[in-house]
């Protein structure tokens, strides 16, 4: 009887381990939540445009929120945390990708004078959506940052997505400077953003 | 359970990305800084011989680092991003261009092509130099891109002789109009420069690549410039390889100097000039005129939302294999969670959207929920961003999809990897948090468009 019930045992704890792991295999943990749950928590994120005095600009940088909401910005210019994003830094960037020409990091384009598209002017933001050119004139890939997509942006959508980007709020995040797709140039940044740990070796 | 699902959207983020599109930019401003200046360009029509025979080495490694994305490494227009821009690049070997200041059929003088690369071209993604790079290194890489052409060599631009400009006044806008009228330059323009009563406005160029006709009321957006001498030039010269002809045979002079003052009174503010009742105004115009025609809306938001970037096989070079634009069959590898190759998204009725239902289609796009249940990872297919679209630009964009040519590309299902492979991922993934999940495109999958 006693074995029986040691076997019994040994039986419904290699079940239950099996069922655990084909519930992870089948239902993978992002498949639990319904997916309003991922949509609304990102696409909530994106600041409202209701502080802005001027109504002209209010309109436009309502028209550009929904087009920075929809384009998917925030899939790579989001500031990765060691609990999911960290939507309250709004497009602050800092992500990397690996590529075949080298490692990218989005940049950061929240409205900061030192570390943010405050220092760089209209036309220069509009170029790299629509030339994929950057302002110290290297080109990237139309798969990288996919300006091949933004390219076909109306100028006038274009603007809309500046104006904004300019009214986001302003989060300092220093984010690598990478005039060429090599290794990071920018050691010093590098160390704020990684804590030195070396991505573009891989692992 | 929350918990659970933060924890994926955590990944979302860190993708590394493998993209194949990313070789051919490989060395950007090394090699360039250390030049000696050059001489400044020979003057207008005197060209190639007068060109100092070293320019054009220096100006192909500028090409090499600026051009060949769009343009290509030979300077056929066939670089990685091309598919995607509309209008397409040039394509140099064919030695016909668009912005002249030279006869119907000529080939540009070095002046036109200077202008080109300095000043860009506006409403494309030329961007202008100018502000980029130093005035030697375009005048070298204007050199390199007229070797790409035999006609530089054997033929002299013929630079039209410019009537003498008519100013703009109210009495030359109204001869203007009557010439517009004349010319019937509505049936491509419309009326109004908008497109209103054109009877077409979607045409092709002489390389079979998609061409709409200029909206006039956006001088913004003229290739060549907005002002009436550039105007004027692109009636005495044509628009070489599309269908918009040299009126020099069918207009005197002063009519088309007029008829270029009516075409600048045509243009409207731009949105950043605009006071709250006028934005308010255009964009309740753009909306009425996107429920008119919900397949151009859809063509557009299609085009901006980067479909085409991952529902299209790739060649070598990263770029968009001939015809098969939205025919999915890219592979994304995303680990540990599986094979996910994109979907064929044109409107073949075996392989493609073409047996799918609205509803199958708009639940996929912004809940990633395929038909048969299965549930895609928030990235590669960005569908959470697409859950914010407006109902009507859902739509707009099932209307396009449904008209898209079908295009014949059996995709596989997603496979998932093994039990204990998946288990060690996801192991490393929640329990040791170090090892995001990982996009990687190993190549294409589909029936056509191959292996890599």
């Amino acid at each position: 009887m006693k074995r029986f019930l040691k076997w019994a045992f040994f039986i419904v704890l290699i079940l239950a381990v099996a069922g655990f792991c084909a519930f992870l295999y089948f239902i993978p943990p992002f498949f639990i939540a319904p997916p309003e749950t991922f949509s609304k928590a990102q696409n909530d994120a994106a600041p409202t445009v209701a502080g802005i005095n001027d109504p002209a600009e209010r309109a436009i940088a309502e028209h550009g929120r929904y087009l920075v909401v929809t384009a998917g910005c925030i899939g790579c210019h989001q500031v990765p945390g060691p609990k999911g994003p960290q939507f309250d830094k709004y497009l602050a960037g800092g992500l990397k990708f690996l590529t075949h020409g080298g490692t990218y990091v989005a940049r950061n384009l929240t409205p900061d004078k030192e570390t943010g598209l405050a220092r760089r002017t209209d036309g220069e933001v509009k170029r790299v959506m629509r030339s994929g050119v950057f302002p110290d004139g290297h080109v990237t890939s139309y798969r990288v940052m996919p300006w091949g997509s933004y390219t076909n942006w109306t100028e006038e959508d274009r603007h809309a997505v500046v104006v904004y980007l300019r009214h986001l709020p302003a989060v300092r995040r220093r984010i690598p400077d990478q005039g060429a797709p090599s290794p990071f140039r920018d050691p010093a940044a590098y160390e704020e953003v990684y804590g030195g740990k070396d991505y573009t070796t891989g692992k | 359970m929350t918990s659970a699902s933060r924890r994926f959207v955590r990944p979302i983020a860190i993708g590394a990305l493998v993209f194949s599109g990313a070789i051919g930019f490989g060395a950007v401003r090394g090699g360039l800084d250390a030049q000696p200046p050059t001489t400044p360009s020979a003057p207008t029509g005197s060209a190639v011989a007068a060109a100092p025979s070293g320019s054009a080495a220096r100006g192909k490694r500028v090409y090499d680092s600026r051009c060949v994305e769009c343009h290509g490494k030979t300077g056929v227009g066939d670089g990685p991003a091309a598919p995607m821009l509309m209008p397409r690049p040039r394509d140099f070997t064919a030695g016909r261009y668009k912005l002249r200041s030279t006869e119907t059929g000529s080939i540009p003088t070095d002046e036109d092509l200077l202008r080109t690369v300095r000043q860009g071209v506006y409403g494309s993604a030329m961007p202008a130099w100018e502000k980029l790079l130093p005035d030697a290194e375009i005048q070298d890489v204007v050199v390199y891109i007229k070797t790409l052409s035999p006609r530089f060599t054997t033929e002299l631009a013929a630079a039209v002789t410019l009537g003498p400009q008519v100013p703009s006044s109210p009495e030359s806008i109204a001869r203007g109009h009557q010439v517009f009228e004349r010319l019937s330059c509505g049936s491509c323009h419309g009326a109004d420069g908008h497109g209103t009563f054109a009877i077409a406005t979607e045409f092709e160029d002489d390389w079979n690549h998609p061409l709409t006709a200029a909206d006039l009321t956006q001088p913004w957006t003229f290739h060549g410039g907005a002002t009436s001498r550039d105007i004027y030039l692109r009636f005495r010269t044509g628009i070489s390889g599309t269908p918009m002809p040299s009126f020099k045979d069918t207009a005197t002079d002063a009519e088309m100097w007029d008829l270029a003052n009516f075409v600048v009174s045509l243009g409207r503010k731009p949105v950043w000039s605009m006071n709250a009742e006028e934005v308010a105004a255009l964009y309740a115009r753009d909306a009425a005129e996107a429920k008119a025609d919900p397949i151009k809306r859809g063509k557009y938001l299609v085009d901006t939302h980067l479909c085409a970037v991952c529902h299209s096989p790739l060649d070598q070079d990263g770029k968009i294999m001939p015809g098969m634009t939205l025919a999915g069959g890219q592979l994304m590898r995303v680990l540990p969670f599986g094979d996910y190759p994109t979907g064929n998204l044109t409107s073949d009725k075996e392989t493609g959207l073409g047996g799918w239902t609205d509803d199958q289609i708009k639940r996929v796009i912004t809940t990633g929920t395929r038909p048969n249940g299965v549930r895609l990872p928030p990235l590669p297919m960005d569908w959470s961003a697409f859950s914010a679209m407006t109902p009507a630009d859902l739509n707009a964009m099932v209307a396009y999809l449904r008209t898209v040519p079908p295009v014949s590309n059996k995709v596989p299902e997603i496979t998932r990897p093994l039990l204990p492979m998946y288990l060690w991922g996801k192991f490393k993934m929640l329990i040791l948090q170090d090892d995001p999940p990982i996009i990687i495109y190993p190549g294409n999958v589909g029936t056509k468009g191959g292996q890599r």
